[in-house]
């Protein structure tokens, strides 16, 4: 995907031209709806958080420019975010997580950390891998199922506190790994 | 456990921000992150960096193309109005709605003798948009029977006005076609028009009582609309 171009529909979005809204919809639909299907696992669920991420796009495209993440990492957060709150709705007292770029402010004086992010990712998979096993599962299931502390604590059997600290170090050693 | 050094505050942030990228973040932390997200940029930076992260998770989920219904729900619901063939035509059948049921009384009239056609031609329409305030005509023409069915949803004339309908036709004068007194209104549609249907237009103006005195319009145009086949 041409992260230019994307970022110029996104642009263009942003000033609420609707032929730019629906090119970017053909452009980058197809990721979001497989990402949104990864996480509910349903198809009519699928396709409305497919909308709901779409009119989110729309709506919030004029807060994409000053958040420092790449235009893919912008689109896929928000269908990922979006379709992890349609599986929680259903939980008691569940609060929505936060979509990126609708409530982080301009990342200002260190615009390049995402940028290093970016370009560390490609190890992100092969980093997973060589965590401890059950904390690599851990860090996939929350971000791809949407699991909560308490589910993860339940899945592994450990108390609330302990899934914490091991999630802590599973990302420190992560990071570490993916700056290498 | 305990052989751990306590977590310095950039630790803590950085795990916060890790947190709330996940989704894990609960709570307490919750409001803190999303507080923090909003005003503080080295932590809104860490958010970020965390998503770009993350989001490789995602490289190995095979695109899937979307139902085409996904996109139309989309566009319906955020452009109700919106220019696509089909939906371009909706406000004619809103305007149906209400001025076909005037038109096939009408129409009705001549089904109901023996000798009735039984075939009729092409019905045209149009919606009449204000082009001063908020006047809103739709009009309904069926040239085989050559009628027009006249439908005011909003707007009035200006007091001591009354309005009135003409048709525009390329390199001629306007024709009136009649006023339009009511809400809902029949008016004839000339055989000359009728023939030239494909490139008329519709408008209406605001003419003294009785209507414009020497033909041709004389007040300002209120409204204006393209016929088009329906």
């Amino acid at each position: 995907m041409d992260r230019e171009e994307i970022e110029r529909l996104i642009a263009r979005v942003a000033l609420k031209d609707r032929a730019a809204f629906e090119e970017l919809y053909d452009r980058v639909s197809a990721k979001l709806f497989g990402v949104c299907l990864r996480v509910l696992n349903k198809r009519a669920a699928a396709e409305d958080a497919m909308q709901d991420t779409f009119v989110k796009i729309w709506n919030n495209a004029d807060r994409y420019q000053a958040n420092g993440l790449s235009p893919m990492t912008w689109l896929i957060t928000i269908a990922r975010n979006t379709s992890i709150d349609r599986l929680r709705a259903r939980k008691k007292g569940h609060q929505d997580i936060d979509t990126p770029g609708m409530e982080l402010v301009a990342t200002g004086p260190s615009p390049e950390q995402s940028a290093i992010a970016a370009s560390e990712a490609s190890k992100l998979t092969g980093c997973l891998d060589a965590l401890d096993a059950d904390r690599g599962a851990a860090i996939r299931g929350a971000y791809l199922d949407g699991e909560t502390y308490a589910d993860l604590a339940e899945r592994f059997k450990v108390p609330l506190n302990t899934m914490r600290t091991w999630l802590r170090r599973g990302l420190i050693s992560l990071r570490e790994c993916m700056s290498q | 456990m305990t052989d751990l050094p306590p977590p310095t505050p950039e630790e803590e942030s950085e795990f916060l921000a890790a947190e709330y990228a996940l989704g894990l973040a609960e709570g307490e932390n919750l409001t803190e992150a999303r507080d923090r997200a909003r005003r503080d940029s080295l932590f809104a930076g860490a958010v970020a960096a965390w998503q770009e992260r993350l989001v490789a998770m995602t490289d190995a989920i095979a695109p899937v193309a979307p139902p085409a219904r996904v996109k139309k729900a989309l566009i319906k619901s955020l452009f109700p109005n919106i220019r696509v063939p089909f939906m371009q035509r909706l406000w004619v059948w809103q305007g149906l709605t209400f001025a076909s049921l005037a038109m096939l009384a009408v129409l009705a009239m001549p089904m109901l003798r023996p000798d009735a056609p039984t075939i009729a031609g092409p019905i045209y329409g149009t919606q009449l948009t204000g082009t001063i305030d908020d006047l809103q005509v739709y009009a309904v023409l069926d040239p085989s029977r050559g009628g027009i069915a006249v439908t005011r949803t909003a707007g009035a004339p200006p007091t001591g006005r009354v309005l009135e309908l003409w048709a525009l036709l390329p390199d001629a004068a306007p024709v009136s076609l009649g006023l339009v007194p009511d809400d809902a209104t029949h008016l004839k549609l000339p055989p000359e028009i009728a023939a030239q249907i494909d490139n008329l237009t519709l408008a209406i103006s605001d003419e003294p009582p009785g209507g414009a005195p020497e033909g041709a319009p004389t007040g300002e145009i209120r409204a204006v609309g393209t016929v088009e086949e329906i």
